[in-house]
């Protein structure tokens, strides 16, 4: 059962530098363990959760709205509170916790699409509201008993809810099943760009054509030293998590690939006149390093350059 | 040889005849890594990207040597605010 299942919250919101990449992201089933049951997780019970739950005979009182309104305990899946999602963005905010647990989203007819962990229960949710909003009209929210749980306790929690719906219904969560990328925030990132096959290839035009061919041909191209799932340099990691929490859609090339990009950091210097990496690339023009690049987010600029 | 924090300034200061200049060295002495805050006339009327090729233009001699050059703030003379 469980090798038909895979879990992607929790992938999604991995601090950059310990994410794994996707493609080397193991088959999630041979990491779980054996077994586990409900009674052995460290499942936190939040006080406003307990206020909740023992008086769930009767209406909440909606001035509990602090933070962690919704934030339920474990237990079971089917006795955790259901809370709608709102619609946009604005309603979002502070609505969740931003902790670590397993959350269930729920259809607008009620029926359970995935089961999810998450680092960051919040964000899981906004991204999935933003990207299926059909799909996210309601959730169920469990946290986990640490501010920065073991991976084994988060998929301790997302397996004991699994496996309390599937032993309910006899069936997996649509979302969970595997080849479903419904529910996966980054389904892939990009692959680097490289600007020639291979060191052996000899090149019939020179490597500033193809720069300028590469720069142009693409709306935002980040030239940085490592890969976009490896930056080697913090200059350059800082940029990648820039442009990605903005949203951007932008290629990477890595100046420090000797076998595909061989030569370019010294020819892209001279291209661009500029001496240092980074480079970032919008429109075919040079916008800058890391500090122009950090200075404009700060700014509140970045959004205005990439819309054009 | 590493580049020294007086070289960067001078080469700055006549370079760029800045109304304001803070460089530090952030190499821990080896002197391959500067920041720099510098508010010049000569920033006035260009984007950020050109101002700083201005300054990394001064400095090109040093550059060589250099292996982080972070320019914090590249303003005009009236832009620049003392830190609170």
């Amino acid at each position: 059962m469980a090798a038909a299942l895979h879990l992607c919250g929790l992938q999604s919101f991995f601090p950059l530098r310990t994410r794994p990449s996707p493609k080397s992201f193991p088959s999630f089933s041979s990491s779980l363990p054996s077994s586990s049951s409900s009674s052995s997780l460290a499942l936190l019970c939040r006080s406003a959760f307990l206020r909740s739950f023992s008086s769930s005979a009767r209406r909440r009182p909606s001035a509990t709205a602090a933070s962690f309104v919704v934030s339920a305990a474990l237990g079971k899946l089917s006795e955790t509170e259901l809370v709608p999602v709102p619609k946009g963005p604005e309603g979002l905010d502070g609505k969740f916790p931003s902790a670590a647990g397993v959350y269930g989203v729920y259809d607008g007819d009620g029926g359970l699409q995935f089961i999810g962990i998450s680092r960051n229960v919040a964000a899981s949710i906004a991204a999935h509201a933003k990207s299926v909003p059909d799909l996210c009209c309601a959730v169920k929210v469990g946290l986990v008993d640490n501010a920065a749980p073991d991976r084994t306790v988060l998929t301790s929690a997302w397996k004991s809810w699994l496996e309390e719906y599937i032993a309910a219904t006899g069936k997996v969560p649509p979302g969970n099943e595997t080849g479903n990328n419904t529910w996966f925030r980054l389904p892939q990132r990009k692959p680097d760009l490289r600007l020639t096959p291979g060191r052996h290839v000899k090149l019939t035009v020179p490597l500033e054509e193809l720069i300028d061919q590469l720069v142009k041909e693409n709306k935002v191209v980040a030239f940085i030293k490592g890969s976009r799932n490896a930056p080697q340099c913090g200059f350059s990691q800082r940029v990648v998590g820039i442009l990605e929490s903005h949203g951007v859609d932008f290629e990477c090339v890595d100046v420090l690939d000797e076998e595909h990009n061989h030569g370019l950091r010294e020819t892209l210097k001279k291209y661009s006149n500029w001496p240092t990496f980074p480079q970032v690339f919008v429109g075919g023009e040079l916008v800058g390093g890391c500090d122009i690049i950090s200075s404009m987010a700060e700014k509140g600029e970045l959004a205005a350059l990439f819309q054009k | 040889m590493g580049v020294t924090k007086e070289d960067v300034e001078s080469t700055l200061t006549s370079a760029l005849k800045p109304s304001h200049l803070e460089v530090i060295d952030t190499s821990g002495g080896c002197g391959a890594s500067f920041e720099i805050e510098i508010a010049s006339e000569q920033f006035e009327g260009k984007r950020l990207l050109e101002r700083h090729r201005l300054v990394n233009g001064a400095l090109a001699e040093q550059m060589k040597h250099i292996h982080a050059l972070s320019i914090k703030k590249a303003v005009t003379p009236s832009q620049w605010k003392p830190p609170q």
